[in-house]
């Protein structure tokens, strides 16, 4: 035994002699001594266990040199050293109210790193720390992003204050799940019923116009101050005489998409005069299912405002136009988007059209549930949407939208039920139908049940390889996106990539989705996200034609809400590309990387491609949509899913984005098709980029705040500054793609370390004023 | 009985009882009142649905103090507009044609450009294009040799085609008449059809069609093209050595402009062109001598064609070389001081006339707003263009004989260009440049019309390897007294 034990030490030798030595102070001979000391153990540690050896000794010398580590701002050593030896929870008993912020910063950001099941060990450590010091807003983002409702409680139930309950309530709320407060998170029955408000999110509306009233745009734009036609050289006379069905629709989107969420627009909220109603008469300029989004499109100006949104859309209650009856159920889906209310508005009334006889009502009510109640895993709903998968008569494109939907609203739940319901309704398709394009949309809603849920995937995956061919190539992709999107996985972008490498016959549609799903899975961290712009940029050079159509949709992805400039240049060489679809695809893209931002840079590429393709409908139709996108919410809003500096991932913004580029795929068939109202699945993605500061009875204030570029402070040694390049304001505050405030006062404590979206302020008792 | 309270819209109404023995129907009638819609159009929100106007209030199970929300207004609702409104998309492929507000290019047949941009200008004369149509078959007059007849003809099809295709038109018919008229532009290159002078094919062609296009009483002043186009001449043919001295009328249909070191000006090329010497043989002295032949214009046209005399026949080289010289041209153009004397005192009450009306557009203006001026200048132009032209189009109607309304100005505004790029007039690339009645300039490059700036039309004017003018025709602008 100790013949074998000296073998294998002869590599590790101060080990060695640590370990039949002495022991005593093991700081004594200095920091380069424990370093060296922690990696032979390390070592040694990994060539015990392929022996099955004990590993005592070695660890009673990890807890002296973790103790020495932690009291010697070497929290980032000692975290790497019990991750090497599997032993984490030794962690808990070595922190202190020092460096636990400084541990916990660095396990969280590893863990973006590590192979699961790892990962969320790591998470778990860092969740109990937090928990150990009190630090209860961190604890809950730890909590979301491990996606555990036991832990959710557990911080409701350890905190007593109800203010920062109040503000855990908000970033709930911002993260877009459901949660149903009970008594024991919180006693009291008002005080529920006021948080419950908060996470329902029926304050966003409010303070979404408290920021454009501060920065002052609440004026209506219209499509035209969009385009900004009069910059173009020649066309500004060029209006024409009759109005084009396709350049209206395009015109509804963008009025949407622009004055979303603000109550007025130009065209569809105008108070209409008895004679010759305005409101109605843009509604009439689109024809027939265009008349479904113009109809939606005032549930889109009404965002969030349930109340206004409702009143607004009664009228088109009593048209007996089925595509605007369409539209208004679409609308009161897309206008509760994100608030649930216990009156359950959107279920009332939408629900008695899920079976009404005109199928594009039904689509309208169907659709508008899936978005009003993404993510809420509500069972009535599932009762009612279920049966019309496996209803023989129902037409395929109902049946797409209730699986959709169906994955929207048990968006990563992994729910079986209903991942049998869509697996029978896609085995129950004819072969004829498997080829069309809204069939995508099955697999799709199945892919939505795993969202983010890695291994939970493969009894499903498994079952999909029995699928008819045409499709199952195409399900497996989606699935195997799906499940590990978010993650960074490196071993399913190398799979995904593999896929696209192969050159195959025509008619395979399957590689379209695996480009997607590189970006899908690589989206979370910076990092991964580098290398796959750069891989995607590799697959555009030897890829086929339909790779190369997925790619820009990809690259949108990645830099969603985020213009990066080398994106930006791709893209912008894609959208003049020979084949019209990756040149489509490129510009809603552009759109989708700019969305929310105003960029000016993207906005004058735009105008030059529609200038460019003015004489190609199509193409001018995407150029206006990456238009709306650009100035959505005239610059307040974000499509980003990230939040919390890059942490969390909102699960439901996921979906609405992954279905947007899904139908993209085929833009002839979908977007450009009669379906285009699928371009409001974007409205799950849409949030308010914004901070703002709330006092104890939440009401706004304003503070100063610095906003700058955020800096990676990760295993930083001393204190170093989190922001870089920063401006003062006031708040509240618009926060860019990469950015972080801080407040520039110490009059006030944010309840919570990141400041981002509401922030409650509490009076700090041992401010002075000077 | 219940208590609730009721949302709707942004009120709450609080306290409202309901009769659980009653159906809720009459809850509804209660809402009426409180909130003026009608029960058949409010919408209330209870578990697992809307409220039915029979439903058990039991089976609801509406708890004390519930609130509810009501949905629903008093609004009218919308209805469709009484007239349905066209689409472009839905109108046939001609009519879609008019809505881009300009017609098709033409497809280059081989070396053809300089026969597509000669017929796209041509094509910017609506009283060119009206003549055509009112020319028939059986109006056919004897004197008109059976070519001349055909290409007019295809020149009235091919006219029509643009006007009603989206696409560009292919001008195959129209250009076997034409090289079948005129033989000299069948020339073959390595068997290859040759790259032609526009100017020569512009001349020709309007030579046929003015001969054609003569009414059958032949006298002179029913010649549509001549009173489109043409220009009467009134010459002053001297020699100094004997001081003899005569005068000749003629009538061209273009002016030209002679390119010479002095001349960087439109104007300064006519004056140049309109002065020349000549040999011939004078009686009085019984020997060639050199006369200087001086002319002015003595009738205006309608539409005045200006040719840049940019080729010329180098005899060194052998072969026709251009003259790259830039030579600005307006897009407004002012003849009067190459008229002749009575013509000037003809044109003096209607300049005056619209001197004046400019005058009192820009003295209303400047009264509004007495800042850039400059702006407002092009702004007053352009609706006493607008008048012009419809003045034209009532002139039509009413025969040329009754000029009573409306009056030649001695002003041109430019409505076309045909430029020539490239070195020699049987090489490089001809494009036309046209006005459109909406007032965009479009360039017709072959198949592909493309919308242009107006300040770049006036780029044109040589002096490198761009486009250069070649020929470019102005429109009148009349005044009504």
């Amino acid at each position: 035994m100790l013949m074998g034990l000296c073998s294998t030490l002869f590599f590790q030798e101060s080990l060695g002699y640590r370990l039949t030595g002495s022991g005593g102070d093991i700081g004594s001979w200095g920091h380069e001594y424990v370093r060296n000391l922690a990696g032979e153990i390390a070592e040694e540690y990994t060539m015990r266990q392929s022996e099955e050896a004990s590993v005592e000794d070695l660890m009673d010398l990890v807890k002296q040199i973790v103790a020495f580590h932690m009291k010697h701002n070497a929290e980032t050593e000692a975290v790497d050293l019990l991750m090497d030896v599997e032993d984490l929870d030794l962690l808990l008993a070595h922190v202190d109210r020092t460096n636990f912020r400084r541990t916990c910063n660095y396990l969280t950001s590893s863990a973006k790193f590590l192979p699961g099941p790892d990962d969320m060990l790591v998470l778990d450590i860092a969740y109990m720390i937090y928990m150990k010091f009190e630090e209860y807003p961190n604890a809950l983002q730890v909590a979301l992003f491990l996606d555990n409702m036991q832990y959710v409680k557990q911080v409701f139930t350890s905190c007593t204050d109800l203010l920062r309950k109040k503000q855990f309530c908000y970033m709930i709320s911002r993260h877009g799940i459901t949660v149903e407060l009970d008594s024991e998170m919180v006693a009291d029955k008002d005080d529920r019923d006021m948080l419950q408000d908060i996470v329902n999110n029926t304050k966003l509306s409010e303070g979404y116009l408290t920021l454009a009233r501060d920065i002052e745009v609440m004026e209506a734009k219209t499509p035209e101050d969009i385009y900004k036609a009069h910059l173009l050289d020649g066309r500004a006379s060029s209006g024409p005489s009759v109005d084009s069905a396709r350049q209206n629709l395009a015109a509804t989107f963008v009025n949407a998409f622009v004055n979303a969420g603000f109550g007025q627009d130009k065209l569809m909220t105008v108070p209409s005069d008895a004679a010759s109603g305005t409101a109605g008469n843009w509604l009439f300029k689109n024809k027939e299912h265009g008349k479904t989004s113009a109809a939606a499109s005032l549930g889109m100006i009404l965002l969030w405002d349930v109340d206004a949104g409702l009143t607004q859309l009664d009228k088109y209650f009593h048209s007996t136009d089925n595509p605007v009856l369409a539209g208004a159920l679409l609308g009161v889906g897309i206008n509760n988007c994100g608030i649930k209310s216990d009156c359950d508005p959107a279920l009332a009334l939408l629900g008695e059209y899920i079976d009404n006889e005109d199928s594009s009502v039904r689509i309208g009510a169907i659709m508008g549930l899936g978005i009003a109640y993404a993510g809420s895993q509500n069972d009535q709903l599932r009762s009612s949407l279920s049966p019309i998968l496996n209803d023989a008569k129902a037409p395929l494109d109902v049946i797409a939208f209730a699986a959709l939907s169906l994955g929207m609203i048990y968006v990563g739940s992994c729910n079986e039920e209903v991942a049998q319901s869509i697996i029978f309704a896609l085995m129950d398709r004819s072969e004829a139908q498997l080829g069309d394009a809204l069939t995508r949309f099955l697999p799709l809603g199945l892919g939505l049940l795993y969202l983010g849920k890695e291994e939970s995937v493969e009894a499903t995956a498994e079952v999909s390889k029995t699928f008819n061919e045409k499709i199952r190539k195409y399900c497996d992709m989606t699935l195997l996106s799906c499940a590990y999107a978010g993650t960074g996985n490196v071993l399913k972008v190398q799979d995904l990539l593999a896929q696209c490498g192969e050159h195959l016959e025509k008619g395979d549609i399957h590689q379209g989705p695996a480009v997607l799903g590189i970006a899908m899975v690589a989206m979370s961290e910076e990092l991964g996200l580098d290398m796959a712009i750069r891989s995607l940029e590799r697959v555009l050079q030897y890829g086929e034609q339909n790779i190369r159509r997925a790619v820009p949709l990809a690259l949108g992805l990645l830099c969603i809400s985020n213009p990066k400039v080398n994106v930006m240049d791709t893209l912008s060489r894609l959208s003049h590309d020979t084949d019209s679809e990756v040149a489509m695809a490129a510009i809603i893209s552009l759109g989708l990387i700019g969305a929310g931002t105003n960029n000016a840079r993207i906005a004058g590429m735009l105008r030059n491609l529609s200038s460019y393709y003015y004489k190609d409908a199509s193409l001018l139709f995407c150029v206006r949509i990456a238009q709306g996108f650009v100035h959505m919410g005239k610059g307040l809003l974000t499509l980003s899913p990230f939040h919390s500096e890059r942490l969390l991932l909102s699960p439901t913004a996921l979906a609405g984005i992954v279905t947007l580029l899904h139908a993209c795929l085929d833009m002839k068939s979908i977007i450009l098709g009669k379906y285009h109202y699928v371009l409001y699945f974007i409205v799950l993605a849409m949030q308010p980029r914004m901070m703002l500061t709330v006092d104890e009875n939440l009401k706004p204030i304003s503070v100063p705040v610095r906003v700058g570029q955020a800096v990676d402070v990760v295993g930083q040694a001393g204190r170093p500054k989190t922001i870089t390049g920063f401006q003062t304001h006031s708040t509240p505050v618009l926060l860019a793609a990469g950015e972080r405030a801080e407040l520039a006062t110490d009059k006030y404590i944010p309840l919570s370390p990141i400041l981002e979206g509401f922030i409650i302020l509490k009076e700090n008792p041992d401010y002075r004023e000077e | 009985m219940l208590t609730v309270s009721v949302k709707w819209q942004k009120k709450v109404f609080e306290g409202i009882e309901i009769d659980v023995s009653l159906p809720p129907y009459v809850f509804k009638a209660q809402l009426y009142d409180l909130t003026g819609v009608p029960p058949e159009r409010q919408k209330i929100m209870v578990k697992g649905g809307l409220l039915k106007d029979d439903a058990d209030w039991s089976s609801i199970g509406v708890k004390d103090g519930q609130k509810l929300m009501m949905m629903g207004t008093a609004d009218e609702i919308v209805k469709a507009p009484e007239k349905a409104i066209v689409f472009a998309e839905d109108l046939p492929e001609e009519e879609q044609a008019t809505n881009l507000g300009y017609s098709a290019g033409l497809v280059n047949l081989g070396n053809t450009c300089y026969m597509n941009s000669t017929v796209q200008c041509l094509k910017s004369v609506p009283e060119l294009k009206s003549a055509l149509s009112n020319y028939s078959l059986a109006g056919r007059s004897n004197d008109v040799d059976q070519t001349s007849h055909m290409l007019t003809v295809a020149t009235r099809e091919l006219f029509g085609d643009l006007d009603r295709s989206v696409n560009a038109v292919s001008p195959t018919q129209f250009w076997m008449v034409l090289r079948k008229k005129f033989p000299q532009f069948s020339q073959l290159q390595n068997g290859m059809h040759m790259q032609q002078d526009a100017e020569e094919c512009w001349t020709q062609l309007l030579y046929t069609l003015s001969q054609s296009l003569k009414a059958p009483t032949s006298s002179e002043d029913s010649d549509a093209v001549k009173a489109l186009f043409g220009v009467n001449l009134r010459s002053r043919v001297h020699c100094q050595e004997s001081g003899e001295e005569s005068s000749e009328t003629e009538s061209v249909y273009s002016l030209k402009c002679h390119i010479s070191h002095e001349v960087n000006h439109l104007h300064e090329g006519l004056k140049h062109g309109l002065k020349g010497e000549l040999e011939k043989t004078s009686p009085a002295l019984g020997r060639t001598a050199v006369y200087l032949k001086e002319s002015l214009i003595d009738s205006l046209p309608r539409y005045l064609t200006v040719q840049f005399v940019r080729f010329f026949w180098k005899r060194e080289t052998n072969q026709k070389a251009k003259i790259l010289r830039k030579v600005d041209y307006p897009l407004e153009l002012d003849i009067y001081d190459l008229c002749s004397e009575e013509l000037r005192k003809k044109l003096e009450a209607p300049r005056q006339k619209l001197r004046d009306e400019e005058g009192k557009k820009l003295g209303l203006q400047t009264k509004s707003s007495s800042k850039d001026g400059d702006v407002k200048m092009t702004d007053a132009e352009a609706p006493s263009n607008e008048s012009g032209e419809s003045s034209t189009a009532a002139q039509q109607e009413g025969a040329s004989s009754s000029e009573k309304g409306t009056h030649m100005t001695g002003i041109y505004d430019l409505v076309s260009v045909l430029t020539h790029k490239g070195r020699s007039a049987d090489s490089g690339h001809y494009v036309a440049w046209v006005k459109q009645e909406s007032g965009k300039w479009i360039q017709y490059d072959d198949s592909y019309p493309s919308v242009q700036r107006e300040e770049d039309i006036t780029k044109l004017s040589g002096g490198g390897d761009w486009h250069m003018a070649y020929i470019i025709m102005y429109k009148a602008r009349f005044v009504s007294m």
